[in-house]
């Protein structure tokens, strides 16, 4: 076991070198930094001299190993956009990214587990059908439109929610937090349900599929015929036995939130580091960009691997086999 | 899972966890046709009115010429003076009518619908078709050889869930300026979205046939095979891929509508089909700009046919995979 | 950001009659230090912060700023300037030539982005602590509104902070951090998120409106800006998307207020290429002026104004806008006839058109996609085969460079609101040593122009310096040099009541606001 985690230890530093690797040298296909960092009345004489200063005349192995030189002490460079050290921006930003998608996370589960339990339940009921179906239109329409129409309704039509941003944040020192006002909670409210929404119909038809295997089970039957009542049955005896897939997709779904909520962030002007990664992509701020990948690809990295641990713990039989997942 | 922003990311349900070898006997892969596959359909109203819009929309877009009313795609056609005309209501400047109005550039909404549904598809099924066959045989391949093939695969696939496919498309994009010829440019920008898209996607199918595989390479049949002396390829392509086709028929049918709305999303950042051949998504992007001044037309029959084609793809990848489930029978 | 505790105190704080604007615009700027970042975002808003020498009135005229007066020495030797006296930095620092000193060799030094401005200044002297004397190379007719943006920095301030030069690449302490003389201190800086604007009550003009705190946040959807302005989260948002006009103006409690950008959009075309990128034809068909004026009469202006741009756009002439130093009046506008376009290809040898590319962007000017697509159709209307290709602005610089182009969409507005700017930089021919052309993608062309330029830079005397430069303007018309399209408008929306004044520079000059309390 020791064995494994090590070579898969060994294997994902490998990988995070490799996505390094990768991004720089395809940072030059995204447009030229320089053109958005001088003025229009620049001369050659200036864009020869910044692109000197930031190293971008040499080749992309040699700002690569730079950058990597620098990232194993914490030092991700100075944004190109904002002039200040990228590490500082991210930890800025990161609170915001984090604390939606804690928000959308939860309400995936606890709307997508109780959803999926009904639904299981009333199998062949009018109203679990009508749930079934209409939770697909959650990802038949693409989450931009999903946002704006939540803002156009929520926030203009009715004028109950915020259309924008974080509200009122309250700085802890190493934490901002939207969680400790009204506003701030408000405003999490339609961002959260625009990014969760995927996740929620996901972990919802992940449940109902689970449920109606296990309630087929015999011990489950052999419960029943026991004459324990349907809610023990189905919640103690049933629902238990589906958390663990339930927990491995929602843990691997938390790392695609937070990486992926660059579309609500945008829709919603949310401070977060999504958001500024696509100002870096329209900026062209390469340091911001190079962060921004590595700390994706080490929590992807992390979780892949934590889950893949759990398997074999899980799994005795890929224990004996010996073979490596 | 692939990696997609947001609503694009993965299958609605988690495949990796079906087991293949569980659901289909090894058996000819035809099988999978059987009987009760065909009765589920015709008992599940739901699949038929998903298989009828499904089947109306990709017909519609195949004859597009021959249903729209003028070529939106025909630059030289188009009056800018129509733009903005309301559905059914004759335009102020040219007296013209067009029963779901026009778009800015004065294109008919009805005929730029059929001809969006096209590139959509198009995009849509190049897509995924790469994906497949990308994903099936590095997941073949991982399965089946195993050793440092399988690492290297796999750890490539999550060098690959790393780069969200706004960055892929925009690198991609790069890439290709600099090797394709300049005549062909112009037509690049949908095969951009075809890789880029293909790219995010193809990591669900490898893992899936990687899993299946792992368990089928052991099954007597295969063992079978190879004391026979089939060579490798054979094995792989012959015996192991038929059993595995089910899952990722499911994967396939469902990454189809996620890519459609993926080339929405691209569109939305500004890398999707160009403005002169729009695509839904882009149509959608587009109309999203007049959604606050009252042409709501703009935005709403297109938003309308994707979310039905979407809607229709996904009810069928639902009732596939119970369909082809035995255990929820 | 700014914890309730702070908002709270702040709010008790402000003086009765105060007042708070919260106001939105796409971009957020890249640097608070004026010499590190030379784009409209950056000096819109430190023009509220720091000032210069000179500033522009409401209508753009010149008039004193922290100089009250300002006189040529000799005959075109340079310019000298009486400072302002009683003048204090926001930091207590009390304003003098030494600042002013300080600030030119700042400005001027070689990492900042500012250094054009001083090209022709051979050298700068304090007479006494409030006349400062600048001579030029050449007589330089336009120095005092070439200097219009350049801010004062007080010496010590920055040196005691490490901010003696700027920094583009590393940042520092005037990255984050200002100390102006303006009637506005930043009091609070999160780059991307929110800057903090409160009234200094140490200014020394009293041209002020009732203004008392600003609170600025970027917004890069507009459709969610106009959201957030229709719930009335925002006092002002600019730009309004044409589109969303006349919604606002009809929605109650918010405004629309309208006016026109210095900003021309133009067509530019391929003049030195050998051949043209698209369509694998031997030979440059754009060399011939009569295809060029065949483009300018395939595209229908008036309609792309009508439609596109919902009516709040005006037709250029050229690359000027009328009210502009150096604007020529004798220039008519370009005329939409299809049938002439034809007949001009025609005489130029190209019956059936040819293909070429069209290169714009998608996220740079107001609804460019959207005209280039009208654009794209209208010229397929008169049998040319446009190929038309829309990208991000992150792309579309280095694409033009690489001259991976034929025609394509540009904007300008210039620096010096005078006609010389957008001659110097996109119709000069490409120099890297006198540092002309610098924009000129297309690589025009034309001997008298290169040697009217000159002339035009240095030529003091007001007439003859506007009949030169109607003399070039002619040239580039006769010669169709690009296709000025129209002047793009200016679209704010406001809460209702909220008073702005929107100059053609498209600045956010906060102390000519007022806010209803």
């Amino acid at each position: 076991m020791l064995a494994y985690i090590i070579r898969r230890v060994f294997q994902s530093v490998i990988v995070l070198l490799a996505v390094g690797l990768v991004a720089f040298s395809m940072f030059r296909f995204v447009g030229d930094p320089i053109e958005n960092l001088l003025g229009q009345e620049r001369t050659v004489q200036d864009v020869e001299r910044l692109r000197e200063a930031l190293g971008l005349n040499d080749p992309f192995a040699v700002q690569y190993a730079r950058f990597l030189g620098r990232a194993v002490t914490g030092d991700f460079g100075i944004s190109y956009r904002q002039s200040r050290p990228v590490s500082q921006i991210i930890a800025e930003r990161a609170p915001a990214t984090l604390e939606l998608a804690f928000v959308s996370g939860v309400l995936a589960l606890t709307v997508g587990i109780g959803l999926g339990v009904f639904t299981a339940i009333r199998r062949d009921g009018w109203a679990a059908n009508i749930i079934m179906s209409v939770s697909l239109i959650g990802v038949s329409l693409p989450t931009f439109l999903i946002g704006i129409l939540l803002i156009y309704l929520f926030g203009v039509q009715l004028r109950w929610l915020p259309t924008f941003g974080r509200g009122d944040v309250v700085d802890l020192g190493w934490w901002t937090t939207g969680f400790l006002t009204s506003s701030g909670l408000k405003s999490l409210i339609l961002p959260s349900i625009t990014l969760g929404l995927f996740q929620m119909t996901l972990i919802m038809r992940l449940v109902r599929s689970e449920m109606l295997e296990v309630l087929r089970q015999d011990y489950i039957r052999f419960a029943r015929a026991r004459g324990l009542s349907a809610k023990s049955v189905n919640f103690r005896h049933a629902l238990k036995n589906t958390m663990v897939p339930v927990i491995t997709v929602t843990g691997l779904q938390l790392g695609a939130i937070i990486a992926f909520a660059i579309i609500t962030e945008t829709v919603f002007q949310w401070p977060g580091v999504g958001l500024l990664f696509i100002n870096a992509v329209q900026f062209v701020d390469i340091p911001v960009m190079a962060a921004y990948l590595m700390l994706i690809s080490v929590m992807f990295v992390m979780i892949n691997l934590l889950v893949d641990i759990l398997y074999v713990w899980v799994d005795p039989r890929l224990r004996i086999d010996g073979r490596h997942t | 899972m692939s990696n997609l922003p947001d609503a694009t990311r993965q299958g609605v349900e988690p495949l990796d966890r079906m087991e293949p070898a569980e659901v289909v006997q090894p058996s000819r892969w035809r099988s999978i046709w059987d009987a009760d596959v065909t009765w589920s359909f015709r008992h599940s109203p739901v699949a038929v009115v998903a298989a009828v819009v499904t089947l109306a929309m990709i017909l519609s877009a195949i004859f597009a010429p021959w249903i729209a009313t003028t070529n939106p795609f025909d630059p030289a056609s188009l009056n800018l003076m129509n733009g903005f005309s309301r559905p059914g209501v004759p335009n102020a400047f040219t007296g013209e009518s067009f029963w779901l109005g026009t778009d800015d550039q004065g294109r008919d909404v009805w005929s730029t619908i059929l001809y969006g549904l096209r590139i959509s598809l198009f995009v849509g099924f190049m897509a995924v078709l790469f994906a497949l066959v990308l994903g099936v045989l590095l997941g073949l391949l991982a399965g089946y050889v195993g050793g440092w093939v399988e690492t290297i695969i796999m750890r490539v696939a999550d060098v690959q869930l790393t780069f969200p496919s706004i960055l892929v498309a925009l690198l991609i994009f790069g890439v290709a300026r600099g090797v394709i010829p300049i005549e062909y440019r112009d037509q690049m920008a949908i095969w951009v979205l075809i890789v880029a898209i293909g790219l995010s996607d193809w990591v669900q199918f490898a893992r899936v046939v990687r899993g299946a595989t792992l368990v089928e390479k052991n099954k007597e049949y295969v063992q079978a095979a190879r004391l026979i002396g089939r060579k490798p390829g054979a094995i792989m392509l012959k015996h192991i891929l038929p059993n595995v086709l089910s899952p990722v028929l499911v994967i396939a049918t469902i990454s189809l509508a996620l890519a459609i709305i993926a080339e929405a999303t691209l569109s939305f950042l500004g890398v999707g089909a160009p403005p002169t051949q729009p695509s839904l998504g882009t149509l959608i992007r587009i109309g999203q700009d007049f959604l606050f001044s009252g042409e709501w037309w703009i935005l709403f029959f297109p938003a309308l046919t994707l979310l039905a084609l979407a809607l229709s793809v996904n009810l069928l990848g639902d009732w596939l995979r119970d369909a082809l489930n035995p255990r929820l029978r | 950001m700014k914890t309730i505790l702070t908002a709270a105190l702040l709010a008790v704080a402000l003086p009765a009659g105060a007042a708070e604007l919260r106001f939105a615009t796409t971009s957020d700027p890249t640097t608070l230090d004026p010499n590190a970042g030379n784009s409209a975002p950056v000096f819109s808003l430190l023009i509220n912060v720091y000032e210069g020498l000179v500033r522009r009135d409401r209508d753009m005229k010149l008039e004193p700023s922290l100089a009250t007066a300002w006189e040529p020495i000799g005959a075109g030797e340079g310019w000298r300037f009486t400072l302002r006296e009683g003048v204090t930095f926001h930091g207590g620092q009390d304003f003098t030539a030494e600042d002013v000193i300080f600030s030119y060799e700042r400005g001027s030094a070689p990492e900042s982005d500012t250094s054009s401005w001083f090209a022709g200044v051979e050298r700068v002297e304090a007479v006494d602590d409030y006349t400062v004397e600048f001579y030029t190379t050449e007589p330089n007719p336009i120095f005092p509104d070439s200097i219009a943006n350049w801010m004062m920095l007080d010496k010590g301030w920055a040196e005691e902070n490490d901010a003696a030069l700027p920094s583009i690449e590393q940042g520092n302490f005037a990255t984050l951090n200002t100390n102006g003389t303006g009637p506005y201190m930043v009091t609070e800086r999160q780059p991307g998120l929110k800057t903090t604007l409160v009234a200094f009550d140490g200014w020394w003009d009293d041209d002020i409106g009732n203004v008392t705190e600003a609170v600025y946040q970027p917004v890069q959807n507009s459709a969610t800006a106009v959201a957030a302005l229709l719930s009335g989260e925002l006092d002002l948002i600019e730009p309004v998307p044409i589109q969303d006009a006349a919604r606002i103006e009809q929605s109650d409690g918010v405004d629309v207020i309208r006016g026109i950008e210095a900003r021309v959009i133009m067509l530019g075309f391929p003049h030195d290429a050998e051949n043209l990128i698209a369509g694998g034809e031997e030979g440059n068909p754009f060399k011939d002026v009569r295809v060029r004026q065949a483009v300018a009469h395939a595209i229908n202006i008036p309609a792309i104004l009508q439609t596109v741009m919902r009516g709040s756009a005006e037709q250029a002439t050229q690359l000027i806008g009328p009210g502009l130093r150096g604007y020529s009046e004798n220039i008519a506008p370009g005329t939409y006839d299809p049938d002439l376009a034809r007949q001009l290809l025609a005489e130029a040898g190209y019956p059936d058109g040819f293909a070429f590319s069209l290169k714009c962007t998608n996220d740079r000017y107001l609804n460019d996609e959207a005209v280039c697509t009208a654009i794209n159709a209208m010229l397929a209307q008169v049998g040319l085969k446009p190929l038309y290709e829309s990208m991000p602005v992150a792309n579309y610089w280095t694409t033009l460079r690489a001259e991976d182009h034929d025609m394509y969409l540009l904007g300008w507005s210039p620096g010096t609101f005078d006609a010389e700017h957008p001659l110097r930089f996109l119709v000069a021919t490409p120099n890297e040593e006198t540092k002309m052309g610098s924009w000129n993608f297309g690589g025009f062309s034309n001997a008298r122009i290169d040697e009217l330029m000159p002339m035009i830079q240095s030529e003091i005397d007001e007439p003859k310096r506007q009949a030169m430069l109607d003399e070039a303007n002619r040239i580039m018309a006769d010669e169709q040099a690009y296709v000025p399209l129209y002047i793009q408008p200016l679209v704010w929306g406001v809460k209702e009541g909220v008073e702005v004044v929107q100059r053609p520079d498209n600045f956010l000059v906060l102390r000519w606001m007022n806010v209803p309390e």
